[in-house]
């Protein structure tokens, strides 16, 4: 189990720490701080041994977040619990740096005794959180906020709701209008050869719920996952006739849901159903790696024409429906390290050579489906003391677009209030596609 | 002095470039600027456009500084180089230090910079000189010492040279020479540079170094410089001469020079002439006044100064070793130093004061000290102060002190640091045995460094505690009471039972008398330790057991059961079980006479050097000593006679230890009951020489034969590989052999001992030879043995061999003597083989086979295929060939596995040359040997000596 807690600023200067046993000393954080803040090579290792002590560590802007154990824990577990407490931290004071972080030292250590008891992670949850821990976090501009105190009505409701069965939402809840908004995010990770080969890929998706809904709503959730469908081809007929259609399912390698999703259910009808949480939660996590729509194809062409000079070309390629368009798009294309000159030529958008990154970057705003677009560079080099072939590190590139890559589709999500008169059909729905890239990385 | 640069030498884009860097906040910020500093460099250095100097050296100043950031620079160096052909000293200085730091030595660009240096040494500017010289300096490779080696020492004698070059020229060369000391000649500038010691200028200290090195690696040519060292010391040390007044440092005069002209003196013996002798004794008394008057400055460095000067001196004064007077002075002085504030200080005089114990003028003088050193011991902080405490200590004992040394020794040993226990042991081992007046001390003490700390008593500290005891006769019951006693304490060491078992396994029955330690109470003592030792002391114990049985026969059934219990009948490990088993039917078959025989006490071991103390020196790497032992140690071949004397001590006590003993002497008593029991050793001994030398461990067949005439048919097959081993021995005597060969001369050496008490009478040796040998071989005795050997003594005889003609087989050796009057004769073979006087020649495969052609008759070659003996092993082939004087080929056969060889048999009338071919045939496990030679019969004489190896 998590031993304690320790967060640094850049200059490896302690900021938070927290012990939860007794098995880590004080100098831990010192340890800590000398093997990998300052440690004199990089530390890429999300996970130090120092001493037969585990350090796991993350990085937020400019601020470390280092969890240690002398035992031997879950480090997924760790790392999971490290990236809420970032969202809870950042839900309750807003982006975290070195100065909101002073600034909130009373309510960070309040959260810590909250979260982690004797090292075992409990609530974690911002809504649950913040119905007891009700101090309101300062951030950097100043707003006056209006802390009324609890009655002792109130402090019993939250004791029996959060001890209770459904921790994760409160009794009484009313809306004059019952809403939803579903958001499909997914990131693209993508590794393909120069031949245009893909050596890798696998999409990791997230739908998030924003619920605006009252009462204690029963929500059921349908989405064309290959499983979910056969089994209903089988068992239900009106399901049937619905994916009947024609319309593709996906597979779905592996999925993570949140805590108020029934998985008894799952597990015996295959079917999501679930009393949501109050406000924006995290309904499911999902993998796939089958029949990935990749929504980019980048070919590069590299050439050396002299010994001082060489040539890169590269065409990027979109390739969904002419419809929809990407946004955002940056491509990164890496230079040589004794490259001393660089002149560019693109057809659309704008590219610069960045020398403090030893890379050639092209921008669009944006880019319809079905487009083709190029670059072409030509990159002068030095002569150096010692011949060291160049590594020719792969082009990668970032991207936004309006469609889930993977495939997946929502196709229902139904709400049954029982004891209060409202009808699925009253529930305003919004549903939201986003696909963005990962490591979307091509080998030249 | 450098010229100042129009635009000024501020750098500012250094300067903002530095400050940029130590503002970024993170890793990565940091890596960014420096990625784009360097881009904006490569663009600088593209070549279309010339740059001029000030921004070149401010580029490459960044790249420096970049590099020493921990980046990789691989650009630039051109640039740099560019630099050093620039007249402005700043510029040319960043060249420099770019090169210096930067350039790998074996860069391209390496010959270029030596030009540059080139133009640089021979500049008339000083400054471009002197930054030629540091550069070749911190280079310092081979190439530099090649290409400067003649250049440098020039510079150095030249007349016109400014000081501050020949400062330079000075260390450079110091540089170079340790670089490459075969590139340098010494003598024909020695003389000269010897003279620069009269020069006035500050630059004199780095020539002293130089002449501190050259001396070093030349002492004859730098003779000269005693007398010149010895006088500039004088002026320096007295102060009525102020020719070096002005490098005063903290009020002590050129502290640095005197140090290295002190150190410089330590090369040399104490000089002859006495007006010399006189200055440098007084030199040296006026740094030890100085060291009495009261210091003039509260500064440390002041201090520092000048008790650097004292220890030098102190060192020297240990060096020369001739002056009483200066000795004890020199240690009252590190006297008042023991207890100084600094710890740095008692350090170095505890360390120089160890130095000064071995004199014999200052002895006494140190001893004085003791209470001191041992408070040191007790109080002091610092463990290596401590340490040197010790061996303070130890080089301080003498008869008089060595109790009370011993003892403080001991009292500090618990609670000493791991690191220094185990040397502290093996000290107070050897202070309680040499200055031992009374071994009942000996043994006290040893028992008690045992008890206080068994983990760090080496083997060797316990075996010769039992030597000692069993060669005193004095000291046994003593040491038999108190072992007892201390076995008794609940828990004690391991150490402490094996020297507990084994002394009463000898000694028991000294103590039996007492009721409290009645056989029975001392069997029970040691065996409900039994089960607490690890195997070896388990098997030691058995053999006390086995003691026991003959000493008391009354507690024979009790040791019997525990002999036949299935824990040791039946133990995995097999030493145990053999003893267990052997022991057991040893009590039960033979009589009490035969057990009394074989079960005798151990005879007292012949003197000699402690194995402490050669463990000691073998801790110590820097004292080469190479003592008996140590060759003892490493089982050498070449070593072995050598060994032939100490080689009962190691026996007698191996029976405790040595798995083979047990089996061979209960076989042997088994068969016959007639022997006395050192002949059980005698066997012993043979048995471990085979092991030793051979891998197979044979018995001799004639085990049942009487001892009176016997041959050594069997022991000379060994001989065959190597020049030096036992050759024969049995109950009475033992006959070592040491040959050496060169060309057709040989020399044996023959070493008899005599093994038993009494004295050997009629002892007679000679070398008869046979028709065979006739006419063949000369023999001359060199030295001829004396007619008696006393008992346990051993004497030598030398024979000379010539070989005149080529021979088969060997010469004999006819041994006579009487013992208890009973004569005995004995005939042995001597080492004398024909393949002694073949010396290896190296070929290659066209002239092998060349030659290989040449003898292609038939009544020239001879061939055997045979069946292996021994695994088929290319290696351990080629060794045996090598052994046997042939050189093994390599590269010449085109199949890897034969073996080829090649020698030439030297006789005094002619030389024959042979050739051997090895082929085996690793599926049939056989052998085809062929071998060539020009002589016909010394092809099948071979052939047939070596069939037999393979």
């Amino acid at each position: 189990m998590i031993g304690g807690l320790f967060l640094y600023n850049h200059k490896g200067e302690v900021l938070i720490s927290r012990i939860y046993r007794d098995d880590i000393g004080r100098n831990a954080c010192d340890a800590f701080r000398v093997n990998v803040i300052h440690a004199r090579q990089h530390v890429r290792s999300p996970v130090t041994n120092i001493a037969r002590t585990s350090f796991f560590h993350t990085k937020r802007g400019n601020i470390w977040l280092c969890a240690v154990t002398k035992q031997n824990v879950n480090a997924v577990m760790v790392f999971e619990f490290l990236m809420k407490m970032i969202d809870v931290m950042q839900s309750y004071f807003g982006k975290i740096n070195e100065e909101n972080i002073k600034n909130n030292f009373v309510l960070i250590y309040e959260l810590l005794d909250e979260v982690l008891d004797f090292g075992y992670p409990q609530k974690t949850d911002t809504g649950i959180l913040k119905t007891f821990i009700t101090q309101q976090g300062i951030k950097t501009q100043i707003e006056t906020l209006v802390n009324g105190a609890k009655t002792k009505e109130e402090t019993t409701q939250i004791t029996s709701q959060v001890t209770g069965q459904i921790g994760w939402r409160r009794e009484g809840i009313k809306y004059r209008r019952n809403e939803l908004f579903l958001d499909v995010l997914e990131s693209v990770n993508l590794l393909m050869s120069p031949q245009g080969q893909v050596l890798s890929a696998h999409v990791a998706g997230r739908v998030v719920m924003k619920s605006f809904l009252s009462g204690m709503p029963e929500c059921k959730f349908g989405m064309n996952d290959k499983l979910v469908l056969d089994k209903g081809n089988k068992t239900n007929d009106e399901l049937s006739k619905n994916s009947s259609g024609g319309k593709p399912s996906i597979a779905i390698d592996d999925c993570t849901f949140h805590q108020c999703v029934k998985l008894s259910k799952f597990e015996s009808e295959r079917s999501i159903s679930f009393i949501p949480a109050d406000g924006e939660f995290e309904l499911m996590r999902y993998r796939t790696t089958k029949d990935i729509s990749l929504p980019f194809r980048v070919i590069p062409l590299v050439r050396d024409i002299a010994r001082s000079k060489m040539e890169v070309k590269v065409v990027l390629k979109s390739n969904f429906k002419p419809t929809l368009l990407a946004q955002k798009i940056e491509i990164r294309i890496p230079t040589p390290l004794n490259t001393s000159g660089v002149q560019v030529l693109c057809m659309k958008g704008k590219a610069k050579y960045k020398a403090s990154e030893n890379a050639i970057v092209w921008k669009m705003k944006r880019m319809a489906g079905m487009k083709e677009s190029q670059i072409s560079a030509e990159i002068e080099l030095l002569p150096t003391a010692e011949k060291k072939k160049w590594s020719r590190p792969p082009i990668s590139m970032n991207f936004e677009v309006p469609f889930a890559p993977s495939g997946l589709k929502v196709r229902y999500l139904k709400v049954f209030e029982p004891k209060l008169n409202y009808n699925d059909h009253d529930v305003i729905k919004w549903v939201r596609y986003i696909g963005k890239s990962g490591l979307y990385e091509t080998r030249c | 002095m450098p010229t100042v640069s129009s635009r000024g030498d501020a750098m500012r884009g250094l300067a903002v470039f530095i400050s940029d860097i130590r503002n970024c906040k993170s890793k990565e910020a940091e890596s960014k600027r420096i990625n784009k500093e360097l881009a904006n460099i490569r663009s600088k250095f593209k070549g279309d456009k010339t740059l001029d100097g000030y921004s070149k050296k401010k580029y490459v100043c960044k790249l420096l500084f970049i590099f020493l950031l921990g980046h990789d620079i691989d650009f630039g160096h051109m640039e740099a180089v560019n630099l050093l052909s620039s007249n402005k000293y700043t510029e040319k200085q960043i060249g420099y230090l770019f090169i210096s730091v930067l350039v790998s030595s074996n860069s391209d660009l390496m010959k270029l910079i030596i030009q540059n240096i080139k133009n640089d040494i021979s500049s008339p500017k000083p400054v471009h000189v002197n930054l030629a010289l540091h550069c070749i300096a911190n280079i310092g490779s081979v190439e530099m010492s090649e290409a400067f080696g003649q250049e440098v020492p020039k510079l150095l004698v030249s007349a016109h040279a400014s000081a501050s070059v020949k400062q330079s020229a000075a260390l450079c060369l110091l540089r170079l020479i340790r670089t490459l000391p075969e590139a340098m000649t010494y003598a024909e500038w020695a003389s000269r540079v010897i003279h620069l010691l009269n020069d006035q200028h500050m630059w004199l200290t780095a020539a002293t170094s130089l002449i501190h090195t050259l001396s070093q690696l030349s002492p004859g040519d730098y003779k000269g410089c005693v007398s010149l060292a010895v006088s500039r010391l004088s002026r320096i040390v007295t102060s009525t001469y102020t020719d070096l007044q002005d490098y005063t440092y903290y009020f002590v005069p050129a502290p640095w020079l005197s140090v290295k002209l002190l150190r410089l003196l330590q090369c040399y013996p104490v000089p002859e002439e006495p007006a010399v002798r006189g200055r440098l004794v007084e030199c040296l008394e006026t740094i030890l006044n100085k060291c009495q008057e009261p210091p003039k400055s509260k500064k440390v460095q002041h201090s520092n100064s000048k008790n650097a000067v004292l220890f030098e001196a102190i060192n020297l004064i240990i060096h020369i070793d001739s002056e009483p007077n200066l000795l004890v002075r020199a240690c009252n002085q590190l006297g008042q130093f023991l207890q100084h504030r600094e710890t740095n200080l008692r350090y170095l005089a505890l360390e120089s004061m160890c130095l000064l114990a071995g004199s014999e003028f200052s002895a006494d003088a140190v001893k004085k000290h003791r209470e001191t050193v041992i408070n040191a011991l007790k109080t002091e902080r610092d463990v290596s102060v401590r340490q040197r405490a010790v061996d303070l200590l130890y080089a301080m004992c003498d008869k008089t002190n060595s109790e009370e040394i011993v003892a403080e020794m001991l009292a500090y040993l618990k609670k000493a640091d791991y690191a220094i226990r185990e040397e502290m042991v093996l000290k107070v081992a050897i202070l309680s045995e040499k200055y031992a007046s009374d071994y009942t001390w000996y043994v006290d003490t040893i028992l008690k460094l045992i008890r206080v700390a068994g983990d760090y008593v080496s083997e060797e500290v316990w075996h010769r505690v039992i030597q000692i005891v069993i060669n005193r006769d004095d000291a046994q019951g003593y040491a038999a009471k108190t072992v007892f006693e201390n076995l008794q304490a609940p828990a004690c060491h391991e150490n402490m039972v094996k020297v507990g078992g084994y002394i009463l396994g000898e000694f028991g029955n000294l103590i039996a008398g007492d009721e409290r330690s009645s056989p029975l109470v001392q069997f029970n003592l040691l065996h409900s330790k039994f089960h607490l030792c690890t195997p070896s002391t388990r098997a030691l114990l058995l053999s006390t057991y086995i003691k026991f049985i003959n000493l008391f026969p009354e507690i024979k059934p009790t040791i019997q059961n525990v002999l036949q219990n299935n824990n040791q009948l039946r133990n995995a490990d097999v030493e145990l079980q053999q003893r267990a088993l052997e022991y057991s039917q040893l009590s039960s078959i033979t009589s009490q006479d035969v057990l009394a025989t074989v079960l005798e006490e151990m005879p007292p071991f012949p003197e000699r050097e402690s194995s402490i103390l050669a463990k000691l020196k073998k801790k110590k790497p820097a004292s080469v000593q190479v003592s008996l032992v140590g060759c003892f140690m490493c089982k050498d071949h070449a070593t072995m006679s050598v060994l032939l004397n100490h080689i009962p001590v190691w026996v007698s006590l191996t029976p405790y230890l040595s798995p083979t003993f047990a089996s061979v002497q209960v076989n042997y008593y088994i068969i016959s009951t007639n022997a006395s029991s050192n002949y059980t050793i005698v066997l012993f001994q043979q048995c471990l020489y085979m092991d030793a030398f051979d891998d197979v461990l044979t018995l001799p067949a004639d085990l049942g034969e009487s001892p009176s005439t016997e041959s050594t048919e069997h022991a000379n097959r060994p001989f065959m590989f190597k020049n030096s081993g036992v050759l024969f021995e049995n109950a009475l005597i033992q006959v070592g052999v040491k040959c050496e060969f060169k060309e057709q001369y040989g020399r044996v050496g023959l070493f008899f001992g005599n093994k038993t008490g009494n004295q050997l009478q009629n002892f007679a040796a000679a070398v008869s030879l046979g028709p065979e040998h006739q006419g063949k071989i000369n023999v001359a005795t060199q030295k001829e043995p004396p007619s008696q050997i006393d008992g346990g003594a051993q004497v030598q005889h030398f024979i000379n061999l010539e070989c005149i003609s080529m021979f088969s087989g060997s010469p004999n050796l006819q041994l006579r003597y009487q013992h208890s009057s009973a004569p005995q004769q004995v005939t042995l073979k001597l080492p004398v083989i024909i393949n002694k006087f073949m010396e290896g020649v190296d070929m290659n495969s066209g002239d092998f086979f060349s030659r290989w052609k040449q003898l292609g008759q038939p009544t020239q070659e001879t061939q055997k295929i045979f069946q292996a003996r021994h695994p088929i092993d290319t290696e351990a082939a080629r060794t045996k060939l090598t052994g046997f004087g042939m050189c093994a080929l390599t590269n010449v056969d085109p199949n890897p596995e034969n073996l080829v060889g090649s020698g030439i048999i030297k006789t005094k009338t002619s030389q024959i040359g042979c050739l051997l071919r090895l082929e085996p045939n690793k599926q049939a496990k056989m052998y085809r040997l062929t071998v060539r030679s020009s002589v016909g019969e010394a092809a099948a004489l071979i052939c047939s000596m070596l069939e037999e190896h393979f």
